[in-house]
């Protein structure tokens, strides 16, 4: 169990049993070794393959995730010992070290904490996939039956997991607030209108349900869960002093991600792209609309809410979902004249392009902009008044869709970028490799 | 009718006709945590942070004021006079007649056939609320300008922005539903018209509402007015859910292009701010409409409701 969910009341008297002792990570574990030698699927020809301790193991963990999502040579025989249930009880020990150095260094919104969680996803669905078929039911309906102990699932008790994008309702079959599992209770539901689709009900479970929306859950749930844990042991640290061998483990991780961070930070796309003047070429079509100013309802929203963060964001502090440190305007701009002569103008402009001009009947809107950019609400840029509100980060992809439809008009970059300030980063990025 | 009201026509409105009974329990029972705001001039709700303690401060106070407009939060708090220590917000979905972007009228406000219409799109989003999502605590709102729906359901009113978003995008159809799907045979192609239940259900119904109150001044993206006039011209076809036949008359790419654009239009039948917002004031069912001279006002029957038979306050009948 333990093995599929470290989580697991097995997995929890795993750690109680071994005591907990973080000064033997280092020491040499015969046990792990022998065993790790003994898998035959194991390549053993480089000692540098097999680990030998307890932080070695973590350290592998992570490293076959980095290798396995972004090197075309990944071979899986380095790794082998992953997937064999020999290791189970090392494999906790070191799941619990890697997400406690993670919590008590990071936190839970970092971006070590993230491929963590993605980390442990990936290993799930991964030794799930070595099962047997009849194993794997098995195992992920009892798995299953301990992580959601009622007889039905409604879907709200997912609700964490369509927060945070894990899971989404349309994957799910729902009937009364239900998440429908069970292939007796497909059948009742819908076995007679499938057939008068003409298509075999049975076939018609397998497709949507089977194992795949189980395992589905029980992956997404074990994420969140580690999550939480991460999450859990960060709050402690406020009270009780972070053990150095944690740090340390956490600087290791640390230093494996950003080795291929290039790679890992895919979705948003672009190495750390520093300030410098703005590039309109380079903008994604919904900012390249905004600027042309709106025409219909929604003026306060595109150039407040919407353009105000990102001309900031992409002048001044391009890489800010990148880094997890916060910066205001100031730290950039010390006396303000970029965004009193660069900024400022163009989102002006903007408003001014707006029918009707935004500040002809809202001239207060003005106001706004400052407050946006974290200078609380007064009429100029005072920096005797930075920090009385915050400098709003750009918008997701997602909240333009849902709040200001008509400007999303997708195009190819679009499809792999979350946040439209990551579309600007990722074609400075390419702009500069090109050259 | 949809006039604006006058002041002393709102005088009359809330001195004879309007009672402290007509505000739903919803609303009273929880009248203390909840924030009020009003428009007292037409120029939107700018005296807010407002707090009853009992449903007889606020009756005095809209006695009193008479106000252009009244609204109350959809969120409960605990300090509702500071907005602070916020508790819960009710799920809302908003669809106003004069915004739905597939209108079969060409009426410049709002007429009966939009209101009908946003009826009808009201009636499919809380079918789907109670059948596949099973929420039960819901109220229908008739705005003046249209519908609002509101759930009470504990479960929910604890959700946060992001699942709000997606439960929005549910009931709409604003996702388009995967094709392809696997299972330990192999992969399968499967329409969404082909499958009747779950999401795919959903979306099929919404695309078919949407295909059906089509015009040819209707725009969709990417579609042009020959493939929007194939679409008229075959939409017959849906009626006896002949789909695939319907697919076929219209090309499949040509197909793929008209579903894309409906997935997209149908993020606007239902103002998305107003549910992910947590902390919005929503016009108070039993107030005035002033700008349409209509009563906002709690729909018990969405069936038999009849807006310019119910909503329409007496002043209204007696102007000259």
């Amino acid at each position: 169990m333990s093995f599929i969910n470290p989580l697991s009341d097995e997995g929890k008297r795993i750690v109680m049993e071994d005591g907990g002792n973080l000064d033997r990570i280092y020491d040499e574990n015969s046990q792990l070794i022998d065993i790790v030698y003994s898998i035959s699927a194991q390549e053993t020809s480089d000692d540098a393959f097999i680990p030998k301790n307890y932080s070695d193991l973590v350290i592998k963990r992570v490293e076959w995730f980095i290798e396995k999502k972004s090197d075309p040579d990944y071979k899986h025989k380095k790794y082998a010992y992953l997937f064999h249930r020999e290791i189970t009880k090392m494999d906790t020990i070191a799941f619990y070290i890697l997400c406690q150095a993670i919590g008590v260094k990071f936190g839970p919104n970092s971006r070590e904490s993230r491929a963590v969680v993605e980390l442990q996803g990936q290993i799930i669905e991964n030794r799930l996939e070595e099962l047997l078929i009849s194993e794997r039911t098995e195992i992920t309906q009892k798995i299953l039956n301990n992580l959601i102990v009622q007889d039905k699932i409604k879907w709200t008790q997912l609700a964490d997991l369509v927060s945070s994008k894990k899971i989404s309702l349309q994957e799910l079959v729902l009937k009364d607030g239900n998440v429908i599992l069970d292939r007796e209770e497909f059948m009742e539901h819908f076995g007679e209108i499938i057939k008068k689709t003409n298509r075999p009900p049975e076939k018609m479970y397998d497709v949507f349900i089977g194992n795949r929306i189980k395992e589905l859950i029980i992956i997404k749930m074990i994420m969140q869960n580690t999550e939480n844990y991460i999450k859990s042991v960060h709050e402690r640290v406020k009270i009780i002093e972070p053990n150095p061998i944690l740090l340390k483990i956490a600087d290791k991780v640390s230093e494996v991600l950003s080795k291929e961070m290039r790679y890992y930070g895919g979705v948003s796309g672009g190495g750390t792209v520093k300030a410098s003047p703005l590039n309109v070429d380079l903008f994604p079509p919904c900012i390249k609309s905004a600027l042309e100013g709106i025409k219909s309802g929604g003026r306060n929203e595109v150039i407040v809410l919407f353009l105000t963060p990102f001309l900031s964001y992409a002048r001044l502090n391009p890489s800010v979902f990148r880094s997890n440190a916060t910066l205001k305007v100031s730290d950039v701009d010390p006396d303000l004249k970029i965004t009193k002569n660069e900024i400022l103008p163009m989102i002006y402009d903007a408003a001014d392009r707006c029918s009707p001009p935004l500040f002809d009947d809202q001239p207060q809107e003005k106001i706004n902009i400052n407050a946006k950019l974290g200078f609380g609400m007064h009429d100029d840029l005072n920096p005797q008044h930075e920090g009385e509100t915050t400098w709003y980060t750009p918008m997701s992809c997602e909240k333009v869709k849902l709040q200001m439809p008509a400007l999303c008009r997708p195009d190819e970059t679009c499809k792999s970028i979350g946040n439209p300030l990551s579309y600007y980063t990722r074609k400075i990025w390419q702009n500069k490799s090109n050259k | 009718m949809f006039n604006p009201a006058t002041l002393e026509e709102r005088r009359i409105y809330y001195r004879e006709e309007w009672d402290i009974k007509q505000v739903p329990d919803f609303i009273v029972n929880s009248v203390e945590n909840r924030e009020f705001g009003f428009d007292h001039f037409g120029r939107g709700p700018n005296d807010r942070y407002k707090v009853f303690n009992t449903p007889e401060y606020l009756k005095r106070f809209m006695k009193s004021k008479t106000p252009f407009a009244a609204y109350c939060s959809v969120a409960f708090y605990e300090k509702p006079r500071k907005r602070d220590g916020w508790i819960k917000s009710e799920l809302v979905f908003d669809v106003d007649a004069k915004d739905i972007p597939i209108r079969t009228c060409n009426c410049e406000n709002v007429c009966e056939i939009c209101l009908r219409e946003a009826k009808e799109i009201i009636s499919s989003i809380i079918d789907t609320l109670k059948g596949d999502l099973g929420l039960n605590n819901i109220h229908l709102v008739y705005s003046g300008r249209g519908y609002h729906i509101r759930v009470l359901d504990e479960d929910v009113m604890e959700m946060d922005s992001d699942v709000r978003s997606h439960i929005l995008k549910y009931v709409v159809g604003a996702d388009l539903p995967k094709d392809k799907y696997d299972d330990s045979d192999g992969i399968y192609n499967l329409e969404h018209f082909s499958i009747p239940f779950g999401y795919p259900k959903v979306f099929t119904e919404r695309v078919k509402y949407a295909i059906n109150h089509l015009t040819q001044d209707s725009k969709l993206d990417d579609v042009n007015a020959k493939l929007l006039k194939d679409v008229l011209t075959n939409r017959n076809l849906l009626d006896r859910d002949e789909w695939g036949l319907f697919k076929t008359k219209i090309g499949p790419l040509r197909y793929k292009k008209v579903v894309k654009a409906i997935t997209s239009l149908n993020m606007g039948l239902v103002d998305a701010k107003v549910s992910i917002d947590l902390k919005r004031i929503l016009r108070l069912p039993s107030s005035l409409h002033s700008k349409v001279s209509m009563r906002c006002m709690e729909v018990k029957n969405i069936d038999a409701f009849d807006p310019f038979k119910e909503a329409v306050p007496k002043f209204v009948w007696e102007r000259k």
